[in-house]
């Protein structure tokens, strides 16, 4: 075939051209470390990438979540604590007014640790997160949701709901308890029912722990709603219970009978499955009367505690009874910040596994990142070396065919 | 020896031409467009005076060009494929890395619903909510750069096809005017002085230039001249006449040209090939199609965000507002129409819509839906659904028509999503604005008995005004209720476990357990628990949630579409372009092989007429010689 020579000049030089275009792209290809730097180098790589990206930034997003909420749950968790502390210290102080025999002036001095102490726990209850939002007002955004009032008793301000944190895998996990749960919401006597004494009672009965002794009993006695029977004394500790509503006799489901008996000093009282201990002797027309599904926020159980034993009263019947009352109302607050205090660290758990799981995504994710859009550093800079060293060859190539020409050799 | 002397004198002669024409070749090895010549030499045919045929030299008949009408028709198509090809690959190459360098769409979107997400930690702390606002204007921003540099593109391309049917009319008009030299020089065999070489050439250039900016047909006719007609078949170039194209606004957007022929009849369509047809092609469906499809993305974004927004509370307490404002549909009236009405457009339900744009046309009354028809700008027919306030429906959009009067074939372009990317903006300035609290609240009654308990209230439907006047309801039976909103109080209404209780507030109540009769729920405005974050985990989750497609494409996922598809398209006229560079080299190797010159076959050439002169100039001197012999001997 017939060669024209400027064809051949052009020829030499697209080759060159091409080799130095490929060259450059290597080059960049070596420089950045990406192989994707436009979306045509691999269209469908460059979704992936974007795919990819987008899994991991919401993965970051997740771990900054988990890392906000566990400083907000651990906030929580120590205030807790301190609310435990506190209300191991009362229930201290409760059992020595119970147990002790003490002066006018002891019971006024515990009435007065004991208003510092709810003082203390209103604080506690008020305590804010990081951010300086309260970390028991449920949703809400006040700032300080318990109010203590002149008259001892605390207004809670804040909602029931509670904050959620995303923390990745579509997982949501409570990221607050409302106080309103912790410190009001807390169910009054022993957890089913509260049996109390008649504050008009002139006997010497005090009514000692009280139980559910049969679950199933108790259970069918409040089917239709919350019990609140009068338990009435005659002479001799006879008794009969009556519905509070209206007065009708209260029907022991064991016998079908209404429920009676007669009551001895130090005996118990037992019927639906309720059974109250005793101890004294009642007089005639005292009264206990016990109710279910009530509750008393631990603020009010504290007032109580000052109230009586700042009354001055020196009767111990009185003073049992409603220390009696009060520190099993304690309890149950002290299960209820103990449970929340469980509860809280098992989100913690859920955090931790969720903040791993989050990590090993990344690793992961990353992997197959670098994999879609990192070059092969080894190959890629021994094809430029190959590159380069074709692009040499056809300079020289180029330079010595050129040289080839007939008007060379005319003289 | 008269004869010899004549004899050397024609080969002096012809040996001065081939010495002339190889000077010629090699002075013109490097011109584009110039073909070797040729010395046409033949031996010299007279009867000689003695009775036998000696011969009585060589003569000279032309020199002519080594030219092959099929090699250099396949360059002229091969140069017609290959300068398309370089055109698109430019176009697609430069929106690749516009899409690339503008910011990274990806990275902006999640910094933006990661945003939520912090919100979402804390609710009521305002850094917060104020970067949150940053980082959506900076979304926006990112979305109105790539939107407004493919709007730059779109004016640059316009302007090519302007300049681009310049060029063309020029050339055509060039054709002619050499069509018209080379007939009075002869035609392509030429008259006296031989074939008129260099117009020939030019010419031949000339339509190589050509059927590189279009896709053209040339016809050599007899009578040597070469007529042009465009792809579609429209005359540019006939004998000593050229046709020139023109441009116009389009109908519809005037920012776009048209390309009309010599009779004002639109072709622009019809045009392919060449860097006309590859403009064309790019404007109408690579680049529209890429502003659609980052228009809808924006759409997608706006709306899902804005309804979300709508289901929650913000810090003021008041329902949550837009955070993005965005354009309507764009309806272009066309410029051809006689009647006065006018046409809007809004998007009525974003799972449906596509990145089509839309021709409306009003066909008469009694005809198509409504009196209209409507149809892709392609031509597709798409079907119209008639609402019953007199509004019309398709793909997602609503069409109202309102104004004077209509006239049979008047149309109206409508572009859903072409500029919606561009004015994508934010217009929410205050982060307390930001709706992070659920818009509801439900509690039980304090005195309820039964163990009914609030399960979810779920907005569903944001835009009541009612919303958040809240309902009441109260347990007449275990199963029967009474409802109390703002429709009044409606009783007996029955409750089936497991199943919401909806309100004509725009809010549907669940409830778990059993609820006792005479127990009583109330939903109310969330004003109390501001520090809720559910409508913030909500928006922050929406991201992954799909919204386009029916639904099926997240706001990422179309991100993503949109980037293969750029992606793909430029990585197609890449491998197109070099197939068919290789094409067009091969043509012009094939055509140079013929027409080329080669310098070192013009230097053995040289030399051979050289020699040839040199030897005739000694034929002359032998015969000078051979006359001084006699002489000589005559005097002797």
């Amino acid at each position: 075939m017939r060669i024209s020579t400027s064809q051949q000049f052009q020829q030499s030089l697209n080759t060159m051209l091409n080799q130095q275009s490929t060259l450059a792209n290597t080059q960049n290809e070596v420089s950045t470390g990406l192989r994707i730097n436009v979306a045509s180098d691999d269209p469908a790589g460059a979704a992936q990438v974007l795919a990819i990206n987008h899994i991991l930034a919401v993965n970051a997003q997740a771990t900054t979540n988990i890392n906000s909420a566990n400083t907000r749950l651990s906030t929580e968790t120590s205030s807790l604590s301190s609310v435990s502390t506190l209300l191991d210290r009362v229930n201290t102080l409760g059992l020595q007014g119970i147990n002790g025999v003490l002066s006018d002036g002891d019971r006024a001095n515990m009435a007065q640790e004991l208003i510092q102490l709810r003082s203390n726990l209103v604080q506690l209850a008020n305590s804010t997160d990081a951010n300086g939002s309260a970390l028991f007002a449920g949703t809400s955004t006040t700032a300080t949701p318990f109010v203590l009032n002149s008259d001892g008793s605390v207004t809670y301000s804040g909602n029931a709901s509670q904050q959620m944190v995303a923390v990745g895998g579509g997982l949501q996990l409570p990221n607050s308890d409302s106080g309103s749960a912790i410190f009001m919401q807390v169910p009054a006597g022993n957890g089913s029912f509260v049996a109390s004494a008649g504050a008009a009672n002139t006997g010497t009965l005090v009514v000692g722990a009280n139980s559910v002794t049969d679950s199933g009993a108790f259970a069918a006695a409040t089917a239709a709603g919350p019990i609140d029977y009068n338990i009435t004394f005659g002479a001799n500790g006879t008794w009969t219970a009556t519905n509070a509503s209206d007065g009708s006799p209260v029907i022991d489901a064991s016998t079908g009978q209404p429920a009676t008996g007669t009551l001895t000093d130090g005996g118990s009282i037992s019927f639906n499955g309720i059974s109250l201990s005793t101890t004294g002797t009642p007089a005639v027309g005292d009264s206990v009367s016990v109710q279910s599904g009530t509750t008393q926020d631990v603020f009010s159980t504290l007032t109580n505690m000052i109230n009586v034993l700042q009354s001055g009263t020196g009767d111990s019947t009185t003073l049992n009874n409603v220390l009696n009352r009060q520190l099993e109302s304690l309890n149950q607050a002290m299960d209820n910040v103990t449970n929340t205090q469980v509860e809280v660290g098992g989100r913690l758990d859920i955090l931790q596994q969720q903040q791993s799981t989050q990590a090993d995504l990344s690793v992961t994710y990353s992997q197959a990142l670098s994999n879609v859009q990192s070059v092969d550093i080894a190959s890629a800079v021994s094809n430029l070396t190959l590159q380069s060293t074709a692009l040499q060859a056809s300079q020289q190539v180029f330079t010595k065919v050129q040289g080839l020409s007939l008007f060379n050799f005319i003289q | 020896m008269p004869n010899m002397l004549s004899i050397g004198v024609s080969g002096l002669n012809a040996a001065q031409a081939g010495l002339a024409t190889v000077s010629n070749n090699i002075a013109n090895a490097a011109t584009p467009g110039y073909s070797r010549q040729l010395l046409n030499q033949v031996e010299n045919v007279s009867l000689g005076s003695s009775g036998f045929n000696g011969g009585t030299g060589v003569d000279v008949l032309s020199v002519q060009r080594a030219y092959s009408q099929f090699l250099t028709s396949a360059v002229w198509s091969a140069n017609t494929a290959q300068q398309g090809a370089t055109t698109f690959d430019g176009l697609t190459t430069t929106l690749n890395s516009l899409l690339s360098n503008s910011g990274n769409l990806q990275t902006s979107l999640d910094s933006f619903f990661g945003g939520f997400g912090t919100v979402a930690s804390s609710p009521s702390t305002s850094s917060n909510r104020q970067a949150l606002l940053g980082n959506a204007a900076s979304l926006t921003n990112v979305f109105n750069t790539l939107s407004q540099q493919l709007s730059q593109q779109q004016s640059q391309v316009n302007g090519q096809i302007g300049s681009t049917v310049d060029s063309i009319n020029q050339l055509s008009s060039q054709i002619a005017s050499l069509n018209d030299q080379i007939n009075q020089a002869g035609g392509v065999s030429g008259g006296i002085n031989g074939p008129p070489n260099a117009l020939l050439d030019q010419r031949d250039q000339a339509v190589q230039q050509l059927a590189g900016l279009t896709g053209v047909s040339p016809i050599v006719e007899s009578d040597g001249s070469i007529s042009v007609y465009t792809s579609a078949g429209q005359p540019l170039v006939n004998g000593n006449l050229s046709t020139p194209l023109s441009t116009q606004p389009d109908q519809f957007d005037p920012t776009q040209l048209d390309v009309t022929d010599g009779n004002g009849n639109n072709i622009t369509s019809s045009l392919t090939g060449g860097t006309l047809g590859a403009l064309i092609n790019y404007r109408d469906n690579v680049l529209a199609t890429s502003q659609n499809q980052l228009g809808q993305a924006a759409v997608a974004l706006a709306s899902s965000v804005n309804a979300q927004q709508a289901q929650g509370l913000d810090l003021n307490g008041k329902q949550g507002q837009p955070i993005f404002s965005i354009a309507a549909p764009t309806v272009l009236p066309s410029g051809n129409n006689t009647g006065s009405a006018t046409v809007s457009a809004t998007i009525s339900d974003v799972s449906q819509l596509t990145t089509s744009d839309f021709v409306l046309k009003f066909t008469g009354a009694g005809t198509g839906t409504n009196g209209f028809t409507l149809t892709t700008t392609g031509g597709q027919s798409v079907p119209l659904t008639a609402n019953p306030d007199g509004s019309l429906s398709a793909q997602g959009l609503t069409i109202n028509v309102s104004g004077g009067a209509l006239q049979i074939g008047d149309s109206f372009e409508i572009q859903p999503t072409r500029n919606a990317a561009t004015s994508l903006a934010v217009s929410l300035t205050d982060p307390n604005g930001i709706a992070a609290a659920a818009a509801l609240s439900a509690s039980a009654g304090s005195a309820n008995k039964g163990s009914g308990k609030v399960g979810a209230v779920s907005v569903t439907d944001a835009g009541n005004p009612a919303l958040l006047n809240g309902a009441t309801v109260t347990f007449t039976g275990p199963n029967t209720y009474t409802l109390t909103d703002s429709a009044g109080q409606q009783t007996g209404l029955t409750y089936t476990p497991g199943q919401p209780i909806t309100s004509g507030n725009g809010f549907s109540l669940s409830l778990t357990g059993t609820p006792a009769t005479g127990d009583t729920f109330t939903v109310a405005a969330n004003t109390n628990g501001l520090d809720d974050n559910s409508n913030a985990l909500a928006l922050s989750n929406l991201s992954s949630v799909g919204v386009l497609n029916g639904g099926q494409t997240s706001v990422i996922a179309s991100i993503g579409n949109l980037t293969t598809q750029i992606g793909t398209v430029g990585s197609q006229a890449n491998s197109d372009l070099t197939t068919q560079t290789n094409l067009f080299n091969q043509a012009v190797n094939s055509q140079q092989s013929v027409s080329g010159v080669n310098t070192n076959e013009e230097g053995a050439n040289l030399i051979m007429y050289q020699q040839a002169f040199q030897a005739s100039a000694q034929v002359i001197a032998t015969a000078q010689s051979i006359f001084a012999s006699l002489i000589t001997a005559i005097q002797a």
